[in-house]
């Protein structure tokens, strides 16, 4: 019996050696990475929760990809849903390792750089200057991706924040047209919750830097400018600081957004993906909610009751009658330093970002596409719930964001987040202010707070 | 291993590659056996194998984090697009000047005091009251109390998550439905314990950790009660002796050696807190109710790019930390003969 048993257990760790040397096999039969040899399969890492639509769209892609080239029909495409607050610490394992790394991966458009200068992205130069479809992006959002001349990702989808509200609320608030200044902004809010008592007016959680930074443009500031090569942070600039009290106040004076979004992203506590306004939005608690179309599907998650009443309008600048400038958010594509399969990765981009299927999934998910042919489409301003949207995607603005150090200034040193919930537990505003514009003035030139 | 004895040779084929004839061989086997006998060096080759084992795992990577401490090292030295540098303690000075690294020590430093003294005095009492009771109804409590115990840290952190949760936790109901005399305030529908600061977050992983951490002081305390001699206490209570001076004069120093171990452990699992904290607050995100741990974790792989240098360097301190604390209590302790 133990012999038997013990035997059982020998030939399985044989057959697992044996496994194990089958794959290291195979992996480095394929390694030449410009060689024709089509690849057992592709791995391709999205950002975000698996929605059906996104599958089916997928699907169709790789049916193409098979028909236009066919020498890789009988290659696989694996996708792997990676939620965003997660991707850092996946491409790390990824990098570290050496291991279980996409051969594609979807990048939000703040990360190429610092992603690209980690090393982590092919460069694909060569690879879009021929492609056909290149010359149609839009510059600055290819620009995004180049370093020193070098193309490490290509813009595949974008987006704007506005303000998201209901039509009913807004009529039986007596508000006849969306706000366009501040005040508006604040008296709409109000009225909201005078009309539906126990709401809240606008939400304003505090870890919520892509809204936020349409305030600071929005008084006419600047979080941080390039001078003579260096960044010059403005936060305590009178503009900026204007705009940062709008916020905080919206809170501590107008008491318009409840306490508990302190701390919070817009879509609950950092790291979990609901429970914060927008799901109070979803449920009807919350009357207005900042956050881009692409939101529509979690909401829906939440609840469908109000669905045919959302519509939106571009977050308002402190005295009209333009919008703020809205955060030109998005995610690029970009072919994995370290994939075996660098050929095929690069062609299945191209297929994935063609303007059709480009454009394809960025109206099913709420998305705008980056081919300056596809944006005067007459269908993003007739819908309601885009329009707002549309007009904000008109008016739009990404620097510093896009600077290389702006995920350690962002995504970990957190300078922004960190400053407005000081602000709105209270405290100093001169101080906490200047403090933040110091860290990060150091952060984006240095990479460092101190 | 084989050179131990003589004896394990036989077993090994003839003609063996190096070719030396056998009886060569086995004088050698038998000169180094008696080289071991003489000098008791079984145990020691007994102990290699899991000593070449435990400085793989263990003594290896402690060497790489304090080479690392003195390097820039991340993503760009390990894809080879920047070399490898030494920069001396540039990260040891830049996480001293970090106001943040001060902001998660004394976030670590007032939840250990806080709780380590609650722990304590929570399962000394429960493990003085498990001792009197009956069979039966000790066995149940003690099950209870240690199914908190053997709970996993993250489910019982979700569950906490949830209990404290603005929208419908079981908490921020209850306080709201009580008399508002009663509870200081009607603020507390909706009241976000997790996020809103420092304070109320750690309010809640400090119940959280005591109510995990104090079965295991319970039952050890149990144990300990259990060895000291019923005549002793007897005799006390013969003489007049209240509970709390029989608790003072004679369990308390019985007991000693294993309050000053409790301790100890407490001190170095409540500063090593970490998978509660980063449920509790919601990692990434709110630095202010970082904690050492999460702090360390981080700058060494969650941040954008994530520093193996800077890592390494807080790794260090941390530790040195806790080793100034640990030396320090044990060689008082050891003065004072607790422990003799």
């Amino acid at each position: 019996m133990t012999f038997t048993r013990s035997a059982a257990a020998l030939g399985m760790a044989v057959a697992l050696a044996g496994t194990a040397a089958g794959i290291a096999g195979c992996g480095s039969s394929t390694s030449p990475a410009s060689g024709p040899a089509a690849p057992a399969k592709l791995v391709v890492w999205r950002m975000g929760a698996s929605v059906p639509s996104q599958v089916t769209w997928m699907n169709g892609v790789v049916a193409q990809w098979h028909k236009k080239f066919p020498q890789y029909k009988s290659t696989k495409v694996v996708v792997d849903w990676i939620p965003w607050g997660n991707r850092t610490t996946d491409w790390t394992n990824a990098l570290t390792s050496g291991k279980g790394g996409p051969d594609i991966t979807e990048l939000g458009n703040t990360d190429t750089p610092g992603v690209a200068a980690e090393g982590a992205l092919a460069n694909i130069t060569s690879d879009v200057k021929a492609w056909s479809n290149g010359s149609d992006i839009i510059p600055g959002n290819l620009a995004n991706d180049t370093i020193s001349g070098q193309n490490y990702a290509v813009p595949w989808f974008g987006g704007v924040r506005g303000i998201w509200y209901n039509k009913d609320q807004f009529a039986k608030a007596g508000i006849s047209s969306a706000p366009t200044t501040w005040a508006e902004l604040v008296s709409d809010a109000k009225a909201l919750m005078k009309a539906y008592p126990g709401t809240y007016g606008l939400g304003a959680p505090s870890d919520y830097t892509n809204a936020i930074v349409s305030f600071i443009w929005g008084a006419g500031g600047q979080v941080a400018v390039q001078q003579g090569g260096k960044w010059v942070a403005q936060l305590n600039s009178p503009q900026s600081e204007a705009g940062l009290k709008f916020y905080a106040d919206l809170l501590l004076t107008e008491h318009v957004s409840p306490a508990k979004y302190i701390g919070e992203t817009e879509l609950g506590t950092p790291g979990a993906t609901s429970g914060g306004s927008d799901e109070d939005f979803a449920k009807g608690t919350l009357d207005m909610y900042i956050d881009g179309p692409w939101a529509e599907s979690s909401l829906e998650a939440v609840s469908k009751a109000n669905e045919a009443q959302w519509a939106s309008f571009p977050i308002p600048s402190e005295n009209g009658p333009n919008p703020a400038p809205a955060f030109a958010g998005g995610s690029d594509l970009g072919v994995w330093a370290k994939s075996a399969n660098k050929t095929a990765a690069w062609d299945l981009v191209s297929v994935m970002d063609s303007p059709a299927n480009a454009t394809t999934f960025a109206n099913s998910q709420g998305f705008f596409p980056e081919f300056t042919s596809q944006l005067s489409n007459p269908g993003y301003a007739s819908s309601p719930l885009l329009s707002g949207f549309a007009k904000a995607a008109g008016y739009t603005q990404i620097s510093p964001l896009n600077s290389k150090n702006w995920g350690t200034a962002d995504a970990t040193d957190e300078i922004i987040p960190d400053m407005m919930k000081s602000l709105m537990q209270g405290a100093n505003f001169a101080a906490t202010v200047n403090k933040a514009n110091t860290e990060l003035q150091n952060v984006l030139n240095t990479g460092s707070e101190t | 291993m084989a050179g131990i004895s003589g004896q394990a040779h036989a077993v090994l084929p003839a003609g063996l590659p190096d070719g030396l004839p056998g009886g060569g061989k086995a004088g050698r086997a038998f000169r180094a056996g008696a080289f071991i006998r003489r000098h008791k060096l079984a145990p020691y080759l007994l102990l290699t194998p899991a000593l070449v084992g435990i400085a793989l795992v263990l003594l290896w990577p402690l060497v790489q984090v304090v080479i690392f401490s003195f390097q820039n090292y991340g993503i760009p030295q390990i894809t080879g697009v920047a070399p490898t540098q030494w920069v001396g303690l540039a990260n040891f000075t830049s996480t001293f000047k970090d106001s943040e690294f001060w902001l998660s020590l004394r976030n670590t430093v007032m939840l250990a005091i806080v709780v380590v003294p609650a722990t304590l005095v929570a399962g000394t009492i429960v493990g003085l009251l498990l001792n009197r009771l009956g069979k039966k109804m000790a066995a149940f409590v003690s099950t209870a109390a240690l199914m908190a115990w053997a709970t996993p840290p993250i489910s019982a952190a979700v569950l906490f998550y949830w209990l404290v949760n603005p929208d419908g936790g079981v908490v921020d109901w209850t306080l709201s439905k009580l008399p508002h005399w009663l509870v200081g305030s009607n603020n507390w529908a909706q009241y976000n314990w997790t996020t809103t600061g420092a304070f109320q977050a750690y309010v809640v992983i400090a119940v959280l950790v005591v109510w995990q951490a104090f079965p295991f002081i319970a039952v050890s305390v149990l144990a300990g009660l259990k060895t000291i001699p019923t005549e002793l206490l007897e005799a006390a209570r013969v003489d007049g002796a209240s509970p709390w001076r029989v608790f003072w004069k004679i369990t308390y120093p019985m007991l000693k050696p294993i309050f000053l171990v409790l301790l100890l452990l407490s001190v170095i699992w409540d500063f090593n807190i970490f998978g509660q904290s980063y449920i509790i607050t919601g990692f990434p995100g709110n630095q202010n109710e970082y904690n050492l741990s999460l702090y360390l974790y981080d700058k060494a792989f969650a941040s954008l790019p994530p520093s193996y240098g800077l890592g390494g360097a807080i790794a260090l301190i941390f530790a040195l930390i806790l080793l100034v604390i640990t030396v320090g209590y044990v060689r008082s302790s050891v003065r004072q003969g607790a422990l003799a």
